[in-house]
């Protein structure tokens, strides 16, 4: 029998037949956990954020920094009650974030670039993991849903754009295009013929808010910022709601 | 009650000749159910690899017939018999004894429920991320004249159904086996299978839409949304993992530990 002595130095752990079940359930939610959130969470945002995720020249300064991070707080605010509320384990928001990555990188090569050719920069996915981690931190170190619904909802918003920065700015760098001033991005998506995407639906720098210059990003994000606050606290309820364990007489 | 009570299940007498400790003794067929179903999601990867760009670029042509639509049917005939054969299956072999269930043998229902739900969720990541967004990438070359292309007849033709098989198994297997989800209907359970069903059903909106409304390519819009409403509703795995948690914490209490 293992049991743990009073006098043991350093203690010992629990390492009896009950803990060994435990530990082997907890392997199986991990394996179920990895599959589930890249398989629903990856549709999730292929199909509400989806081109501007999907295409380098969709990532634009107003639409990308406002859309990704709104419908990307979704899923870890659902998975982080479940997960910090009945397990302490303030992990939900990468959890998620690191799935979702993963099934996105293993799709852009697989499906885009060794299927159908499109070079690997084309189809870059963004990161979202520098949010997540804030995310995460900013639940376990509040414990409170009100600050991590405004701290953490405009932190993960804020920081999408920067943190994104580095990967993504070199394709923003200016050229001249058939007498047009345009991005190295703008060139790809000329280069690469994409029939069910021509130009004409490309969504980038509508309206008039690409007249504030420089202010275009920072103004996006904000705004982001504002409806991500919004949209954890309601996706937080709505991982309660699902994660609900009644039972009933007939469905 | 649904079930009633005249017999055990053989693989209660069966359980001791394995190596694996007792909580874990379908974890062979899980691996195993993981490694044939990592081999024909791959095998039909390879197989768009090797006749996409050849013969699916165009419905019309006659080796779209033989390499595509005769694909499409293949599938159909084997859903037609996995279906029946395994929702059968678990039906017919059901615990008839489950007010007699001894608490070990209970524990390792849940260890397998686990194992059924994990498989649907690896089905679930093949249709809901690879191919699902597969799809984005094929249509941007490929001409989209037949709801039938080269990459739908694997994602909504087989990966979907396939997911449902395997949520709907996970959903008898509780029913037919797990005392608490044979006296009532387990409501996390029942809208993570349920929801992700209705994504199959939303196939019939996207290419309706496609058709009479726009052929592009466009995911993040509107007509895609049936899809997104579906997924959402696997986040009920999480009220699954508290029912069964709470459930073994009061069966764990029942037993003796063991070094």
């Amino acid at each position: 029998m293992a049991t743990t002595n009073l006098f043991d130095f350093p203690p010992q752990p629990y390492t009896g037949e009950k803990a060994r079940l435990t530990r082997a359930f907890d392997y199986l939610i991990l394996v179920l956990a990895l599959f589930l959130f890249i398989g629903a969470f990856h549709l999730h945002m292929a199909l509400t954020v989806g081109d501007w995720d999907f295409w380098l020249d969709w990532k634009d300064r107003q639409w990308w920094p406002l859309v990704t991070p709104l419908m990307a707080i979704t899923f870890p605010a659902a998975v982080q009650s479940v997960m910090w509320t009945h397990f302490r384990l303030p992990l939900g928001a990468t959890l998620c974030v690191s799935c979702l990555l993963i099934g996105m990188w293993i799709t852009r090569i697989f499906a885009y670039h060794y299927w159908n050719y499109f070079p690997i920069n084309v189809v870059l996915p963004a990161t979202l993991m520098p949010s997540a981690l804030v995310l995460d931190m900013i639940l376990m170190l509040s414990n409170s849903l009100t600050v991590t619904s405004i701290l953490g909802g405009m932190s993960f918003a804020l920081l999408f754009y920067p943190s994104n920065w580095p990967i993504f700015a070199m394709f923003h760098t200016s050229v001249e295009y058939g007498n047009a001033q345009l991005t190295i991005a703008d060139v790809f998506g000329f280069q690469y013929i994409r029939t069910g995407m021509p130009e004409y639906l490309r969504l980038i720098e509508r309206g008039t808010l690409r007249t504030y210059g420089q202010y275009a990003t920072p103004l996006s994000a904000f705004c982001s910022a504002l409806l991500c606050t919004l949209m954890y606290p309601l996706w937080w309820h709505l991982g309660k709601w699902f994660a609900t364990i009644r039972y009933v007489k007939t469905i | 009650m649904a079930v009633t009570t005249s017999g055990h299940l053989p693989a209660q007498a069966e359980h001791g000749q394995s190596q694996l400790p007792w909580y874990i003794r379908d974890l062979y067929k899980y691996l195993l159910a993981f490694a044939g179903l990592t081999a024909i999601y791959i095998g039909l990867r390879l197989y768009q690899g090797a006749y996409g760009v050849l013969a699916g670029l165009d419905s019309t042509e006659p080796a779209f017939q033989t390499y595509w639509m005769r694909l499409f049917h293949v599938e159909l005939i084997f859903l037609a018999l996995v279906y029946p054969a395994l929702w059968g299956y678990l039906w017919l072999s059901r615990d008839h004894n489950l007010d007699e269930i001894a608490a070990k043998e209970e524990l390792t229902r849940y260890f397998t429920l686990t194992m059924w739900i994990s498989i649907y969720t690896f089905a679930v990541y093949w249709a809901g991320s690879y191919f699902a967004e597969q799809d984005n990438s094929w249509h941007q070359v490929a001409i989209r004249d037949t709801p039938f292309t080269a990459n739908h007849i694997i994602v909504f033709y087989f990966c979907f159904p396939m997911y449902i098989l395997l949520g709907g198994s996970a959903w008898l297997y509780a029913r037919t086996r797990l005392p608490l989800y044979a006296k009532q209907i387990s409501l996390p359970l029942t809208l993570a299978v349920l929801g992700p069903f209705m994504i199959l059903v939303s196939v019939g909106f996207n290419e309706w839409g496609h058709t009479f409304w726009f052929r592009e390519e466009f995911f993040a819009v509107p007509l895609h949304y049936g899809f997104v409403a579906g997924v959402w509703f696997s986040l009920a795995v999480g009220g699954i993992l508290l029912q069964a948690v709470n459930r073994m914490i009061e069966l764990l209490d029942k037993i003796e530990d063991m070094p």
